[in-house]
């Protein structure tokens, strides 16, 4: 019986073949990442822990492999508060002792800046103390977000443990994408069919000539929202393309993966990426996912049968915008949007917040002159971080606030108030849409 | 045993921004700190039921505590005296947070028969929920594995004894 993805990297870590449904003691790991948020309780609780342990053993606290250990402060930087600051401080200084490396501030968000350094490659096992780590599945690795108490004990000893190979669900994408449609379009409308709940336990891998054919930015933005059906991660193949997006990045070895044939699937699903179009999805959750041409009726629906996840939406009116996050803020993105930008005006009632993923593609945009589209435009360009999508930095909301954002959740209060409402959209739905005062098409700008 | 009180029913896919909000994980890294908010924009009368009961019990449609991996979410409903959760289902990053920090899981397909204030009896040896108000039980699954960790309280010891072998062996 042939094996899908996560069967043969999880095989090679185990040591031995397993199957989906095998429980696996002790999984040794490859690669391991922290961000502001948990890396600071993090390196408290490796001293807590097992500070005795080590100590008995007369050793200092020392992490597993200091070479497959990253810290990245982006949450919530340049630091908002003491709290924040004094947490970047403690990565620092954790990082000198131990000879890991951690980013600067502003240097951008962890699920784009490690696939950037080339420090992600096919095979890999990675954990980051991020629920979006399963962004990194687009380079043929097996990523999965996990709590501060597991990325401690990865960090002591560079296992996870008690791990239940997952079952696996293929979704095949073929065709290609029309005009003004992007990777964001299809993930939306993958999970609007899936539902919040609906790759549950499962890891979503995702093939097809489709993919074959997508971009490295297009690729990650797809892996990244897996989560948003609760998938166990999203992961892709490792083809030509990615090959060549790691040669002369890859800081490992790069070994080609991809899942055989007679593969076990838990379930399947074609998508044809010719059929679809724009897609919003409407407060509070990414599941809420319309075609663009159906805004109206989808509007009707919230208000006719509104629940606590589908609360009414009473019009199509946006007060904010944020162009940014790990989702949709790499170089491609901004490329597309700001093709959608040229020529245009913020509308006067919208605040348009745009930031780049990373201080690399920020560089990039502004030698290229696709910051200055934006500024010019009247939009707020900021430092790389999460921004407004954390709801504590940059663009928070207010209680009448309507903001559509190329991240990926739209819970009820992430972004700030609880009465706010949150749309989700590709880079150039969200910008069509800061011009326009309302949620827009974008094919018209294209 | 537990034992404890239904002081909350919820739908489905309560996301673990409901639980806790964003802005408040990085304000301290105590994990009693986040209690005080707990549900704070999605119920916030949450912890005023908590505080009235010695153990509380969720009760939960399917997907509870989806979305972020924050394990504060974790502690908030601990800190809140919450002894159990039962749920129809749990993502993984939640479920493996509750392995890891003692605070047992319980999966039931129909939660039906549970409502707000029952008094349980959760026996997770027998898999079984005895629902003292209404005089029903209710049978589930729990794999081993699981059901020890939950009552070994979480993962550490296992873990420290893994890391006490890597450390003899490096010598
Ligand atoms: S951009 Fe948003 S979703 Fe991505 S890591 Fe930051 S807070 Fe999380």
């Amino acid at each position: 019986m042939g094996q899908t993805l996560v069967e043969k990297i999880v095989s090679r870590q185990a040591g031995r073949p397993v199957s989906s449904g095998d429980t696996i003691d002790r999984l040794p790991i490859t690669k391991l990442f922290f961000n502001d948020v948990i890396g600071p309780p993090a390196i408290k609780g490796l001293a807590n822990l097992f500070g005795e342990t080590f100590k008995r053993h007369g050793k200092p606290v020392q992490v597993f492999d200091r070479r497959r250990i990253f810290f990245i402060p982006d949450h919530s930087v340049p630091a908002l508060s003491v709290e924040v600051a004094e947490g970047v401080d403690l990565m620092e200084a954790f990082g000198r002792e131990q000879g890991v490396k951690v980013y600067r501030e502003g240097d951008g968000i962890e699920h784009v800046v490690l696939i950037e350094g080339g420090h992600i490659v096919p095979w890999d096992i990675v954990l980051g103390t991020d629920s979006h780590t399963c962004t990194n599945g687009a380079m043929g690795a097996l990523a999965f977000g996990v709590g501060t108490t597991e990325g401690v004990y990865a960090l002591a000893t560079g296992h996870l443990y008690d791990f239940v190979v997952p079952e696996t669900i293929r979704f095949e994408l073929t065709g290609t994408f029309g005009k003004g449609v992007y990777s964001k379009d299809l993930i939306l409308h993958v999970i609007g069919k899936m539902g919040a709940g609906g790759c549950s336990r499962r890891v979503a891998e995702f093939v097809g000539d489709g993919v074959r054919r997508m971009s490295m930015d297009a690729r990650t933005t797809i892996c990244n929202m897996a989560v948003e059906m609760s998938g166990r991660t999203g992961i892709m193949p490792c083809d030509e393309t990615l090959g060549a997006y790691l040669k002369g990045r890859a800081q490992w070895p790069v070994e080609p993966i991809e899942s055989d044939p007679d593969a076990r699937y838990a379930d399947r699903m074609t998508v044809d990426l010719s059929s679809l179009e724009p897609m919003i999805s409407f407060p509070h959750k990414p599941a809420n996912a319309t075609p663009v041409s159906r805004v109206e009726e989808m509007i009707a629906r919230s208000q006719a049968q509104p629940t606590p996840d589908f609360p009414a939406v009473t019009s199509d009116r946006i007060t904010d915008a944020f162009l940014g996050a790990c989702t949709n803020a790499r170089y491609e993105d901004l490329v597309e949007a700001a093709k959608v930008m040229r020529g245009h005006k913020v509308h006067p009632d919208v605040s348009f917040v745009v930031i780049p993923a990373s201080r690399k593609v920020y560089e990039r945009a502004m030698d290229e002159g696709i910051l200055q589209v934006f500024i010019k435009a009247g939009a707020n360009v900021e430092s790389s971080n999460c921004g407004p999508c954390f709801g504590s930095h940059m663009g928070v909301l207010s209680r009448n606030a309507q903001m559509i954002s190329s991240s990926n959740r739209n819970y009820q209060g992430r972004m700030g108030s609880r009465e706010a409402r949150i749309f989700l959209a590709s880079p150039a739905t969200v910008t069509a849409s800061a011009i326009e005062g309302r949620l827009a098409d974008p094919r018209k700008y294209l | 045993m537990l034992t404890g009180a239904v002081t909350s029913v919820f739908g489905n896919d309560i996301n673990t921004d409901d639980i806790i909000p964003a802005m408040y994980l990085i304000k301290s890294d105590d994990p009693e700190y986040f209690a005080t908010y707990a549900f704070v924009k999605f119920d916030p009368d949450f912890r005023t039921r908590c505080l009235k009961s010695q153990a509380n019990i969720i009760v939960a449609g399917k997907n509870f505590a989806c979305g972020s991996s924050r394990e504060q979410a974790v502690y908030t409903l601990q800190f809140n005296r919450v002894v159990c959760v039962i749920a129809q289902s749990f993502p993984d990053i939640f479920y493996r947070n509750c392995l890891a920090n003692g605070l047992p899981l319980v999966t039931l397909e129909d939660t039906s028969g549970l409502a707000l204030d029952d008094q349980l009896e959760i026996d997770l040896d027998a898999g079984l929920i005895r629902n003292r108000t209404r005089n029903t039980s209710h049978q589930f699954q729990m794999k081993t594995d699981d059901r020890r960790t939950f009552q070994a309280g979480g993962m550490t010891a296992r873990v420290r004894a893994h890391l006490e072998e890597i450390l003899t062996r490096q010598g």
